[in-house]
């Protein structure tokens, strides 16, 4: 059967990284990692970049100007009431639901805008490639079509990995 | 990093990645324990009386509780603070300890937080039942509507609070969700039977725990944990305004929204702490839920507990100050003195002076004490509540429209109720999700790991 990836199985935090920074250093392309806990090293220099931090922030930018335009519309222009002769402008009582408006908008924005991102939704189903992955294996998958085959397994031996398997 | 012995180990017993994984996940396969099954049954009748409280409400009024025209707020209304007060220290953990990267706090988050979002579902259904017409419920929404459209009134604190309250019991819920996605990847791959598999796969919703899946995950974390930690203090600060902008003696205050705060993390803190002793005890995680945890969240009591007692304080002197004497009667001759001296005097001593003791090491270490101090505080706390609300309404101004308050067997019953719906939350919690957060505890696993290396290299160093 022909196979696609080649999987580097790592025990602990240290080889893979060894293994990871060998691999850059050589130049070999990685097509992901899969660790049981997020490892800030890989994170940071593996390549991928997300901007999610910066989309909540527009998110806020967006649902500030939204919350309170509503507001400004239903309680002075569409339907201005006299609750005691206060101004029905009130622009500092209009603050607190602005600010928890837009919590809740940037909670649940960001939420879908993670979903969407991360390809994670109910029910969904990606190839798992190695089930011990979220458990306690760190594992390097390369792509066979994308790197020099030989080359790759060698790092991954060099750096202790316990087993490569073809996938 | 988190790398002195000072304060104690994090996680005792040098575990390995995998059998974190199986200590945490062991009570998830195991079959229901006796214990188990009586706290369903227990809660469950509990649930039964509440349910029946409920009807009897709705189908014929808020006339079949103590309230009257004096005493409008009553029982609802302390029980419905009560709760929304636990139901913070779960964000309140998570999340400023989050922020402050804190890192003992990975293994008390979940469970806190799964109290919160239960404990802040009880709250909710107080004000709502307290509306009297609960079947007009969605008034409250401003939607455009055939009656004008009349919108609501954005001045009224009662309806920041309606948007406060479903806000944060969405986002505690969203950030708890979050957090037990990689664990629930973890179940489906450790899974012996198929329907656990199923069951879990469904949502841990592919979860592989891959590089652009971790980073999302946590630029997500940090987007929420910095703006829950907002919503935080708003949600307990708009609580408080119910009461501060009413023209009621001992409720007109500017302490309130920080006394509020301050008083709804103490209260979940001594719950955490309950929660905590009797988690670490049935399921035997005294690895990682251990006596370090402990005595830090006993040191946050303490300090939060002098808090507490200078806005005692701080309250009846400004009462005294003000020369006002509706002012000075509420807090001399109602609270401190009068009718309602059991309450006062309770609250005072549970929460500002017992938790006090816990200054003595040898006291924060006996775990039974910790555990009476905690149990205090959740009885001082709700004292509190009926302090502010009850003394205040029965006497304010004119003698003539005092009137006596006590809760009818209605009200009773619809506490109870929700002691029983958040008893049956934490079982369900327990049996059906990992109690500790598995990856975070991994990734503190691995800095005490690494702490201990160096630490005796640079010993031996030092001998050399």
């Amino acid at each position: 059967m022909e196979t696609q990836y080649l999987l580097g199985v790592f025990d602990s935090e240290e080889p893979m990284l060894a293994a990871f920074r060998k691999m850059k250093e050589q130049e070999i392309e990685i097509e992901d990692i899969f660790t049981p806990y997020p490892i800030h090293e890989v994170l940071e220099n593996h390549g991928k970049k997300s901007k999610i931090t910066i989309v909540g922030w527009f998110y806020g930018f967006f649902a500030t100007i939204g919350v309170l335009a509503f507001l400004v519309y239903t309680a002075v222009i569409d339907w201005p009431l006299n609750y005691g002769g206060k101004p029905s402008n009130a622009f500092p009582s209009f603050l607190v639901i602005t600010i928890i408006l837009v919590i809740f908008s940037i909670t649940i924005l960001s939420l879908f805008t993670f979903a969407w991102r991360a390809n994670l939704w109910p029910s969904n189903v990606k190839p798992i490639y190695h089930e011990r992955a979220t458990n306690d294996k760190f594992v390097i998958l390369v792509n066979k079509e994308k790197v020099d085959e030989v080359k790759a397994s060698k790092v991954m031996k060099e750096t202790g990995a316990t087993e490569v398997i073809e996938k | 990093m988190y790398n002195t012995e000072l304060r104690g180990p994090l996680i005792l017993g040098n575990k390995s990645l995998n059998q974190i994984t199986e200590d945490i996940t062991a009570p998830l396969y195991a079959r229901p324990k006796f214990w188990w099954i009586v706290g369903l049954g227990i809660s469950s009748t509990l649930m039964l009386f509440g349910a029946w409280a409920i009807y009897v409400t709705i189908s014929t009024g808020i006339g079949t509780w103590g309230v009257n025209n004096t005493v409008g707020w009553g029982w609802a209304i302390i029980n419905f603070v009560w709760w929304i007060g636990i139901g913070h220290a779960g964000t309140a953990f998570s999340i400023f300890l989050l922020i402050l990267r804190q890192e003992w706090r990975s293994s008390i988050n979940r469970a806190a937080e799964a109290m919160t979002v239960v404990a802040v579902g009880c709250a909710a259904l107080f004000p709502a039942l307290h509306m009297g017409r609960i079947w007009n419920f969605f008034f409250i929404f401003p939607y455009p509507n055939t009656r004008g459209p009349l919108w609501v009134n954005y001045n009224s604190p009662l309806f920041w609070d309606f948007i406060a309250i479903s806000a944060y019991l969405l986002i505690s819920a969203s950030f708890w969700y979050l957090g037990m996605i990689p664990d629930f990847a973890t179940i489906r791959d450790n899974a012996k039977s198929k329907v656990k598999k199923a069951v879990y796969g469904f949502f841990a919703m592919g979860w592989r725990g891959s590089v652009g899946e971790w980073k999302r995950y946590e630029g997500l974390s940090y987007i929420l944990g910095g703006i829950a930690a907002v919503l935080v203090v708003s949600v307990h600060s708009i609580v408080s305004t119910d009461f501060a902008v009413s023209v009621e003696p001992g409720w007109h205050t500017t302490i309130f929204p920080p006394y509020f705060v301050v008083g709804a993390i103490f209260s979940g803190f001594g719950m955490v702490m309950t929660l905590m002793i009797i988690m670490r005890k049935i399921y035997k995680l005294e690895d990682y839920i251990t006596n370090a945890h402990l005595d830090k969240v006993a040191k946050i009591l303490i300090f939060v507990s002098l808090i507490m007692g200078t806005a005692y304080m701080t309250e009846i002197f400004v009462a005294w100050y003000s020369g006002n004497e509706y002012e000075i009667f509420t807090f001399f001759h109602n609270r401190i003195t009068g009718d309602f001296t059991i309450q006062f005097w309770g609250m005072v001593i549970f929460n500002a002076i017992v938790p006090q003791l816990m200054w003595f090491k040898k006291i924060r270490s006996n775990l039974l004490i910790v555990f009476l101090i905690s149990i205090g505080i959740n009885v001082g706390m709700w004292f509190e509540r009926f302090n502010i609300v009850i003394t205040s309404l029965t006497k304010n101004y004119l003698p003539s429209a005092w009137a006596e308050y006590s809760p009818t067997f209605v009200e009773v019953s619809i506490y109870l109720g929700t002691l029983g719906i958040f008893i049956f939350g934490v079982l369900l919690f327990f049996k059906y999700i990992p109690v500790i957060a598995i990856s975070e505890v991994k990734a503190v696993n691995k800095h005490q790991v690494k702490g201990k290396k160096e630490k005796v290299t640079s010993e031996t160093l030092t001998e050399k």
